[in-house]
């Protein structure tokens, strides 16, 4: 019985071999090996996430320096290079424009992602804990650790959404101050979204060129 | 990008693509530089202004509950340190006993107003936050009297729908009037106790927690109420600061 089951699978992959030689005859410049596909809408997420954020962070940095969270005017400002807007009300502008971009992409990708139920597949879950804490195989276990750090920005960029607002219409939506519990707890929180969505970008790149090399990372992209 | 480099029907040497890779990176770098930093960016600038500021403005006034009522603190919560003092000029000198507050525009009754009329209408105190552009806060205690209280005596033709603050510096302010004829925009002449000082706005100063610092007119010396926006709408405005302003 294990015979035929080995002969079986056998027979399919030299079905497979024969196929795929046969398409790189007819077509050659076929690769041999194609690269992970990734869903169309995941892509376009991906990339409107990294433009959005880009401009949040820039113009946010901007705005930042008008009265440095940390020591006020006599505190730290950012260099030229990494603001937008060219000044405290250019930064305004870019901010509250690109923050469209931002929360409505991410809006769109929650309906989405929970519709499809991609949340389930595609996300860090019960299998990637138990690979993580007890796995034996290291390479399974980098993947489990790449899907944790992808899945934890989720609500990090919601944070991030959450505190912007709070700071944006405190008096209309006074509870979110309340949460966060003072106006320079809410600052700290919504300025320190930054550093951490720097960290995780460093981290989720070096993990999926770990886990999936360039073919994933490119994969995600074009 | 990628396909092209693995596909053998297109032969660049591989050195000359990463030389031209290179050149677009640093090419995209100095574009970005140029953006943030140079002349583009105030073009730029303007561009995403125009395009989205009414967006944002009609979200904003859309999501203005004019019944709703900031959250006001106790005493011990002032911070009597965090207000900053912000003038785009100088501190004007004004005679409090030739003061006047003028109240004109599209109203069936204009008036003006000396501080002892204002200050023997009624009074109202409230503890609440004061936001600034620039991104820091102060717990500050104003009091006054209500500006729907001073408005409401000139009796404004039913067709305004806003109200403009001169002030003694030369600073101007328009704002929406439902803001306006809310129940904590005060035309202040007290701040955490005491008289208010000419540095924060005496005589007379806007205080709302509704709206953020730069729309809260220090030295108030007339008041227009309005049908139509001007093309000037504020000093800072006029410069690229948001109208609205809301908080």
């Amino acid at each position: 019985m294990g015979n035929s089951f080995a002969r079986n699978r056998l027979n399919i992959y030299t079905k497979l071999i024969t196929v795929e030689a046969s398409a790189q005859e007819s077509h050659p410049h076929l690769r041999p090996k194609p690269r992970p596909k990734q869903a169309i809408l995941a892509k376009i997420f991906h990339w409107a996430n990294i433009i959005a954020l880009l401009l949040m962070i820039t113009s946010g940095l901007q705005i930042y320096n008008a009265n440095p969270v940390f020591g006020g005017r006599a505190g730290w400002h950012f260099p030229d290079l990494v603001i937008l807007g060219g000044w405290l009300g250019g930064g305004r502008h870019f901010h509250f424009a690109a923050m469209w971009l931002f929360g409505l992409n991410l809006l769109w990708y929650g309906i989405y992602v929970f519709v499809t139920k991609r949340w389930e597949r595609r996300f860090f879950g019960r299998v990637d804990r138990k690979s993580l804490l007890t796995g034996q195989n290291q390479k399974r276990k980098n993947y489990a650790l790449h899907r944790l750090v992808y899945t934890l920005i989720i609500p990090v960029l919601l944070l991030a959404l959450l505190s912007g607002f709070g700071m944006y219409k405190p008096v209309q939506f006074h509870w979110i101050v309340d949460l966060f519990g003072s106006w320079q707890a809410l600052r700290i929180v919504h300025f320190i979204s930054v550093p951490i969505i720097l960290i995780f970008s460093l981290g989720h790149s070096l993990l999926g060129l770990k886990v999936g090399g360039k073919s994933l990372t490119e994969s995600m992209f074009w | 990008m990628s396909d092209h480099l693995s596909d053998p029907l297109i032969k660049v040497p591989q050195n000359r693509l990463l030389v031209r890779r290179r050149f677009l990176q640093i090419a995209g770098l100095s574009g970005l530089s140029l953006v943030t930093g140079g002349c583009a960016s105030s073009l730029l600038d303007d561009v995403v202004n125009k395009t989205f500021e009414p967006l944002n403005q009609s979200v904003e006034t859309l999501m203005f509950n004019p019944a709703k009522l900031a959250p006001e603190f106790p005493q011990s919560s002032i911070e009597p340190d965090a207000l900053l003092i912000n003038t785009f000029k100088d501190t004007p000198v004004i005679d409090r006993e030739q003061f006047r507050l003028q109240i004109n525009g599209e109203v069936a009754n204009p008036i003006d107003l000396s501080l002892s009329q204002i200050q023997a209408l009624p009074y109202t105190s409230m503890t609440i936050r004061h936001i600034c552009v620039e991104g820091w806060s102060a717990i500050v205690q104003w009091a006054g009297v209500r500006l729907p209280e001073i408005l409401k005596m000139a009796k404004p033709n039913a067709n305004v729908r806003y109200v403009y603050f001169q002030s003694a510096d030369g600073y101007y302010e328009s704002w929406d009037l439902a803001s306006a004829m809310h129940p904590q925009t005060l035309m202040a002449y007290e701040k955490n106790g005491q008289p208010l000082s000419i540095d924060n706005g005496a005589p007379l100063r806007l205080a709302a927690p509704i709206k953020l610092g730069y729309k809260q007119s220090k030295w108030v010396t007339e008041i227009t109420l309005a049908s139509e926006l001007l093309p000037t709408k504020g000093y800072w405005e006029d410069r690229g600061y948001e109208w609205y302003g809301g908080l």
